[in-house]
């Protein structure tokens, strides 16, 4: 087999300009085209044979350290990558394993769990979900109830999660389990890595407001797993699983959904014939206000990131901000669509002509990844540095 | 251009010079100003000439000091803070159009020259319909800021920009004392001596709408930072009523709209000193002053809510920062008309969605 072109030993020796050439070059060459801006979330016998290439070019975890077979790029390269996978239209994978789990078990895993957990990741060999929302335990993640108790050698785990996306799909799933009921909430948290086959595991999906069943309940009853699958710390989950958060903020405020859905609201306005209506386009030019505004805030934070500074509380922002902008965007599409948006399917089959899909899909924007309420709760504690 | 580095420091600087003469924390200074006969201390307009201020955006060459509009900004936002009432921008708009002698005259203080080139309400930059015959100007100029206090005038006509002294016989001035205390002159001139001057007014008018929404910008911080202060200690129903989650999250809300004004402007002032294309440049200029015209009339609006009783008194600092931005939101254009200025320069322009991916397929 010839080496691929697109595996270099250092991509610090390109520039960023470079870099970015590389990366929409592999994305023309091998991205499969009927997969391109995917109306759903794809399942992993859909999205298989993307995984498998990115894989087999070493493309797979970009900002996973070269020693453990990630692309070891960047904070700058990383969102170069990032950018221009959305910029191409390429789905969304099962990544909660390269995104998630990795950096977790390269920062706080044994060099055992390494060994066991990263390769397979890489070879597709295992597809990870997330185990961390649970009925009780949505915005207040911190009330995880799903307990695991010591059993000799064994956790014996009972309780459930829900919100588990595409845990229908997965081997492993890794999860928020409470180790100490007596400990305040945050400190009695353990992180742990349980094999989706294992004996009283129950998986049901559900079906979500676009009538897709992109995410699960997850049941566990008396499910026993070896000493070994806590990682790290015992008690210390909470504070690991949240230093890890901060890339997922900024991915979560990108500007591309909203940046997408403006374009397809630009198409139905044509489509309806109210484009050249000037209230129309004093409503439409406040959102294209906004996004351009939205994508200089985004700018503003990527710089953090590639001055490879922290992100600071501030970047909740970014995420409320994207998830509310691409609410107002749908709902004028909904708005202008009248009677002809209102069909379960597209209008005319057109993917792009999708008012009543778009509106609905837009709904999570602001639930996912901490909803709309709670962002506003910590930027005012910790960025307006408001009481209580 | 100068690096990064150096650009940041004199940014510093520019901050730590503004602080002594912006104050955020008194407006003493100010209350005591509104509805004076010139509305400004001329003093304090002295000082920033003597500081560079008047001349920051000329060249060296032209006695100035030959910096862009971060640093332009950076000093309207810090003015802004302070409320300062000296008509900084419209002076330096007035200023960059004037001859040598003139604008030597102007960077020391010795003459004081005001904008007057808009003749419709709500656009600010249409063509002037004034003229000039035989050296001689008629026509009517509207909304002319801290009109009272200027020796000199720049006028802007079909054929160009033109000097009148404030004392030439033809030139008549009506006042309106506007919401802050300052006030606006209405220049109607009959055939009044007029001196051709070698700059135009147009060719500043984006520099200045940009630092006004700047001056937005660090007024609407700083009545943020307050109001955010009052909720920390005012205590009712036995709680401090910061500690309630409705004006918690109303104060996330207005603080995300001057996190956007201030992304916005420094946006715009990177696109201006980078000299971007032309349609970019304006295009970035209307985004920021229509959001840091929207912003400041929002913060301010609650700022007052939040205050209760004491926000709705005239003793009350609160009311500075509303009425300012009454009176800034819609100069040099506002939101409504800086809306419609960018939906020209970018929403028909911009890659047509299809297209783009009828091209990438």
């Amino acid at each position: 087999m010839t080496p691929s072109p697109y595996r270099l030993d250092d991509f610090d020796t390109l520039d960023d300009q470079a870099f970015r050439a590389l990366v929409r070059a592999f994305l023309r060459a091998h991205y499969p085209a009927d997969l391109r801006n995917p109306p759903k979330r794809l399942h992993w016998d859909e999205i298989r044979c993307w995984y498998m290439i990115l894989s087999a070019h070493g493309w797979l975890a970009p900002g996973w350290p070269r020693a453990h077979g990630g692309m070891g790029l960047s904070a700058a390269k990383q969102l170069i990558y990032m950018e221009e996978f959305e910029q191409f239209g390429a789905a969304r994978m099962p990544d909660h394993g390269i995104m998630l789990l990795g950096p977790l078990l390269i920062r706080y895993g044994s060099a055992a769990q390494q060994r066991a957990f990263l390769p397979r990741i890489l070879s597709g060999e295992h597809i990870w979900c997330q185990g961390y929302s649970e009925p009780n335990a949505g915005s207040d993640l911190a009330n995880v109830q799903t307990r695991a108790v010591l059993d000799g050698e064994e956790w014996v785990i009972n309780g459930q999660k829900i919100w588990t996306t595409l845990a229908q799909d997965a081997e492993w799933i890794f999860m928020l389990v409470r180790t100490d009921p007596a400990a305040r909430k945050q400190e009695g948290i353990s992180f742990m890595l349980v094999p989706m086959n294992s004996p009283g595991v129950t998986v049901r999906p559900i079906v979500n407001l676009e009538m897709q069943d992109e995410f699960c309940e997850v049941f566990f009853d008396d499910v026993r797993v070896p000493r070994e699958n806590l990682v790290g710390e015992i008690n210390r989950g909470w504070s690991m699983a949240k230093a890890l958060l901060g890339f997922e903020r900024i991915f979560l405020g990108s500007p591309r959904q909203s940046a997408n859905a403006l374009d397809r609201l630009k198409l139905l306005a044509r489509h309806v014939g109210c484009w050249g209506d000037p209230v129309f386009r004093d409503r439409y030019a406040r959102l294209a206000l906004d996004l351009a505004d939205h994508k200089a805030l985004y700018e503003h934070f990527a710089d953090i990131l590639r001055r490879a500074e922290p992100l600071g509380p501030e970047v909740s922002f970014l995420k409320l901000h994207q998830g509310e902008l691409y609410q107002r965007i749908t709902e004028l599409m909904l708005e202008i669509g009248g009677e002809a948006a209102i069909g379960l399917e597209p209008i005319g089959g057109n993917r792009d002509l999708n008012p009543a899909g778009q509106f609905l899909a837009s709904r999570a924007a602001t639930i996912y990844g901490g909803a709309s309420e709670v962002q506003r709760n910590i930027l005012a504690k910790n960025v307006l540095g408001l009481p209580g | 251009m100068t690096s990064t580095e150096e650009r940041l420091e004199s940014v510093r600087m520019i901050r730590a010079s503004a602080a002594g003469i912006a104050d955020r924390a008194d407006l003493g200074r100010i209350r005591k100003l509104r509805f004076s006969e010139a509305g400004f201390d001329r003093q304090v307009l002295q000082q920033m000439c003597a500081l560079g201020w008047l001349g920051l955006r000329l060249s060296e060459d032209e006695g100035g000091s030959g910096l862009g509009m971060i640093e332009m900004c950076a000093l309207a936002e810090a003015l802004g803070a302070g409320l300062v009432p000296e008509p900084l921008i419209a002076t330096a708009l007035a200023t960059r159009v004037l001859a040598a002698p003139e604008r030597e005259a102007a960077l020391e203080g010795r003459l004081l020259a005001l904008p007057a080139w808009q003749e419709q309400a709500g656009d600010p930059y249409a063509p002037p319909s004034a003229s000039v015959r035989q050296g001689r100007i008629s026509g009517r100029k509207l909304f002319v800021p801290s009109a009272r206090g200027a020796d000199a005038f720049v006028v802007t006509a079909r054929e160009g920009s033109f000097l009148v002294r404030a004392d030439a016989p033809g030139v008549a001035l009506e006042v309106v004392t506007l919401q802050d205390g300052s006030h606006a002159g209405t220049l109607v001139l009959d055939g009044v001596p007029a001196e051709a001057l070698p700059g135009r007014i147009e060719a500043g008018l984006d520099d200045a709408c940009l630092a006004t929404a700047a001056y937005l910008l660090g007024l609407t911080d700083a009545v943020l930072e307050r109001t955010v202060a009052y909720l920390a200690v005012r205590k009712q129903f036995g709680a401090v009523i910061g500690t309630f989650q409705a004006l918690q999250h109303r104060s996330v809300d207005l603080k995300l709209q001057a996190v956007l004004a201030r992304v916005s402007v420094e946006e715009a002032a990177r696109l201006c000193d980078a000299n971007e294309g032309a349609g970019d440049r304006r295009a970035a200029v209307s985004r920021a002053k229509a959001r840091a015209s929207d912003a400041a009339l929002l913060v301010t609006r609650h700022a007052v809510q939040l205050h209760g009783g004491i926000g709705f008194t005239d003793e009350c600092d609160i009311g500075l920062y509303l009425r300012k931005a009454m009176v800034l939101a819609p100069a040099f254009g506002g939101a409504a008309f800086h809306r419609s200025r960018y939906a020209d320069l970018a929403l028909d322009h911009a890659a047509d969605p299809s297209a783009a991916r009828a091209q990438t397929t």
